[in-house]
């Protein structure tokens, strides 16, 4: 580190050719590897396959954003329109109004719903009787397995006006029954308290793992230290599942646009619509219901940069706090 | 160095060479299963339609089809409530079948891409066709795109409208079927509030309804109150439905039902199912929606409760003392036949030969009844479904989207029902088509209605139920109005009208 202090600036031409020669350096040493371990990279190469044809070559249509795309022209026939899908979305009356729900959605996930897997995890690890903890575990998996239209479903027939069990015990008690369906207020409460008792047992799992792998001993040795249970887990346990925490915020900060369109679609109804269409949603009515396919490829294409954009920045600011990021 | 490289592209080599030969046995396999159909001198035809069921129907009609008409078909079912959907990606991915089967949306969706050629016009060839140049001009005529003819109708009557109401609870309380809205509105008051079904409890509500505007309580009931269909006429333009004062006049309707909790609370979320579980568990005590349905729901009905009694009624006067009644434009679906999937005359000869055939007695009664002897009889002249409701559903309701024409067209049996208020229904249709208001938008054109038609639909639809359900107000309701002119409302009416 002291070396620092010494060290003459470089000049641009000096710095162009050091960057050079370190790419140089790193290039054969990548093919030194490469033939060290063949195998390992043969085994690689269907899945960069997979990638290659699933994913990359897809994006190529993605051109059709800017053309007027009509299927049975193709996309070397049809009509290029430059921007006028984006200039469309943007002036849509609606644009801030989805823009401003799919934030909200997006901010109730990661400050409401990202922590709770990693506190069940850490309530999870102080289990020490190995029955409870799987009995636990299998217990709130299982919510996984159902789909967005079961889970809808069973809130519908809990919460209704007519015959739902919730209201009717709000009566009972002589309460003010609660339209929870139709009022527009309990949406997001809705949405996010679903997501929660459907993800936040799957999302331990990760979790679990990375506590699993935190060396034993920092554990006695604490405990020689007179730490307690809670002063071990947060001086031992969540440093350790630090890294792994980062990583997922990072990826699920990439998700910020795609917050499950067939949750949101099943909840959606007319009177709660200011608060729920997202991007999603619009661009099923707006472009895949009547089939205007280019307008839909334009707003996929928004949602997909804002995303990466996001991500981004989530790592730079991931790496500069001295986190290793995902890249 | 070289070495790897080579090594390499052997391996992409050899995965490619694999995808190949998977890709080419298919193929192979394809072109193998055209030759046997070629031999044995049998047209293919694919279609691609609806299905109204939970379930993929029995293959029994299939058979049977496939053997009298001697053709080989390859029916596609497509679930109703993606249909939409799937009609997008099957264009996009040009993978349409043979025969394609739209609602009039959807050919309004497709448009432009008749128009770019897209599809054959059919119209020329009827006159070679014994039984397709039996179908009715005007229902033809409403399905026509720029004056020519692309697709076949599935005739229906013009409105099978009314209301399913408790004939019970109506006798216990010395109630008459409602001659006007008032009365209509007194009886869903004394369903909930008089304890129609005698028990002592207040556990009963007057109607039940779900979130669906037009084939729901909302469309027929406003109706009634003499709101045009869709589009109405006033002052010589034409104006959206929701324009006009019968409109505002049928939500008040609605909201003070509402208001009162002489419906259900969530009708805005309802579906269907529980929509005529309600109706059918003695929870309420009146139905609106298509009178046919009297049939299944009864069924299901006196499962739960032998004594009940249900009656069909329509005649329900508006406030000036007449009953009116929307009208369809007298089909309900279309065939249209894609030329990606069509590639010669020949081929397109061959399936409307296959559609004409439909339009036979013996066939149109096979997809509309089934097998006579299994599934009903003929009495009078009349088919008499079989009482086995699930195994009609299961063996038969499918495949009356193949169907063409209606049966004074099409010649096949009328139905006759021995559970007597099902037959009433038959008879009250026929006096619906005496108090018909139609839609004067149906052949005219609007390229703003085709591209954001739905989306603004969308608008008034949410300022509908908001009104209803008190969120917002008349003004607020304006409001709601006026966005959707701004937003292309107004070219749309704009639009309609230069096309008159």
């Amino acid at each position: 580190m002291e070396m620092n202090s010494i060290q003459v600036p470089l000049t641009k031409a000096e710095i162009k050719e050091r960057k050079r020669s370190e790419s140089q350096k790193k290039r054969s040493e990548l093919r030194k590897n490469i033939a060290k371990n063949k195998m390992i990279y043969l085994m690689i190469a269907p899945g960069l396959l997979y990638l290659f044809i699933y994913k990359y070559i897809p994006m190529f249509g993605m051109i059709i954003a800017f053309q007027d795309y009509k299927p049975y022209l193709g996309i070397a026939g049809s009509e290029w329109v430059g921007l006028e899908h984006f200039k469309r979305l943007f002036t849509s009356s609606d644009f801030w109004m989805i823009l401003k729900n799919t934030l909200v959605l997006f901010a109730l996930q990661i400050l409401i719903y990202f922590p709770i897997p990693i506190i069940l995890s850490l309530m999870l690890n102080e289990l020490r009787k190995e029955y409870y903890k799987k009995t636990i575990q299998t217990m709130i998996y299982l919510p996984h397995f159902m789909s967005w239209v079961v889970v809808v479903s069973i809130s519908y027939v809990l919460l209704t006006l007519d015959g739902g069990i919730i209201n009717g015990l709000l009566k009972n008690f002589g309460l003010k029954e609660i339209n929870f369906l139709l009022d527009s207020s309990w949406f997001r409460p809705m949405y996010i308290l679903q997501i929660i008792w459907r993800e936040a047992g799957w999302g331990t799992i990760i979790f679990l793992a990375a506590i699993a792998s935190v060396d034993p001993q920092l554990y006695e040795a604490a405990k020689m230290d007179g730490a307690n249970r809670f002063r071990q887990m947060w001086h031992i346990t969540l440093p350790a599942i630090k890294s792994v925490i980062i990583i997922l915020l990072i990826l699920k900060i990439g998700d910020v646009l795609e917050l499950g369109f067939e949750h949101v679609y099943l909840l959606l109804n007319s009177t709660n619509r200011h608060v729920a269409e997202i991007f999603d949603t619009y661009v099923y009515v707006a472009g895949l219901r009547q089939g205007q396919f280019s307008y839909a490829t334009a707003v996929g294409l928004f949602k997909g940069v804002v995303g990466l954009i996001l991500v981004v920045f989530a790592n730079w600011l991931a790496k500069k706090n001295g986190e290793e990021g995902i890249y | 160095m070289g070495n790897w490289r080579k090594r390499v592209s052997a391996l992409f080599l050899m995965l490619a060479v694999f995808v190949l030969m998977v890709a080419c046995s298919d193929e192979d396999s394809a072109s193998k299963d055209e030759a046997s159909g070629e031999e044995k001198g049998k047209p293919k035809i694919t279609i691609m339609t609806k299905l109204h069921t939970a379930e993929v129907p029995d293959e029994k009609l299939l058979k049977l089809l496939e053997e009298k008409a001697n053709v080989e078909l390859e029916i596609e079912w497509v679930p109703d409530n993606n249909y939409a959907d799937k009609l997008n990606t099957a264009f996009s991915t040009g993978t349409f079948a043979q025969a394609v089967t739209m609602g009039q949306d959807q050919v309004d969706q497709f448009k432009g891409a008749i128009r770019d050629g897209q599809f054959w016009e059919i119209g020329a060839y009827f006159d070679e066709f014994e039984n397709l140049s039996k179908l009715k001009e005007e229902v033809v005529q409403n399905t026509m795109v720029d004056g020519k003819v692309y697709s076949l109708y599935q005739g229906r009557p013009l409105s099978r409208q009314g209301m399913i109401y408790r004939k019970d609870w109506a006798d216990n309380l010395g109630l008459e079927a409602p001659k006007n809205v008032e009365e209509f509105y007194e009886m869903a008051r004394a369903f909930t509030e008089d304890d129609p079904d005698g028990n002592g409890k207040d556990d009963t509500i007057g109607v039940t309804d779900r979130g669906d505007l037009i084939y729901g309580l909302f469309k027929t009931l406003a109706s009634w109150h003499a709101t045009p269909n869709n589009w109405g006429e006033k002052d010589g333009e034409l104006l959206p439905e929701f324009m006009f004062p019968e409109y505002m006049e049928s939500m008040n309707f609605v909201k003070d039902l509402r208001d009162n909790h002489y419906m259900n609370q969530d009708f805005p979320v309802t579906s269907k199912e529980d929509q005529q579980a309600m109706f059918k568990n003695g929870t309420a005590g009146i139905y609106v929606g298509a009178i046919v349905d009297i049939l299944g729901l009864y069924n299901d009905a006196i499962e739960l409760n032998p004594d009940l009694e249900y009656d069909v009624h329509t005649e329900v006067a508006g406030p000036s003392g007449e009953f009116t009644i929307w009208a369809n434009p007298g089909y309900n679906n279309e065939i249209l036949f894609p030329k990606s999937a069509i590639k010669t005359e020949e081929e397109l000869k061959d399936i409307l030969a296959f559609f004409d055939l439909m339009m036979t007695p013996e066939f149109s009664n096979l997809v509309q009844w089934g097998v006579e002897g299994e599934h009903y009889t003929v009495e009078d002249g009349f088919a008499v479904i079989d009482e086995d409701q699930d195994k009609i559903q299961r063996e038969v309701f499918a495949y009356n989207m193949l169907g063409i024409g209606e049966p004074e067209t099409n010649g096949r049996y009328e139905s006759l029902h021995n559970y007597e208020p099902r037959q009433k229904a038959e008879e009250l249709i026929l006096i619906n088509n005496n108090h018909l208001i139609h839609d004067p938008s149906i052949t005219l054109d609007s390229e703003t209605y085709v591209r954001d038609g739905e989306r603004l639909q969308e608008i008034i639809n949410d300022a509908t139920y908001n009104y209803m359900l008190g969120e917002i107000d008349e003004a607020g309701f304006e409001k709601q109005v006026e966005k959707w002119k701004s937003e292309g409302g107004s070219k749309i009416i704009e639009e309609f009208n230069a096309s008159r």
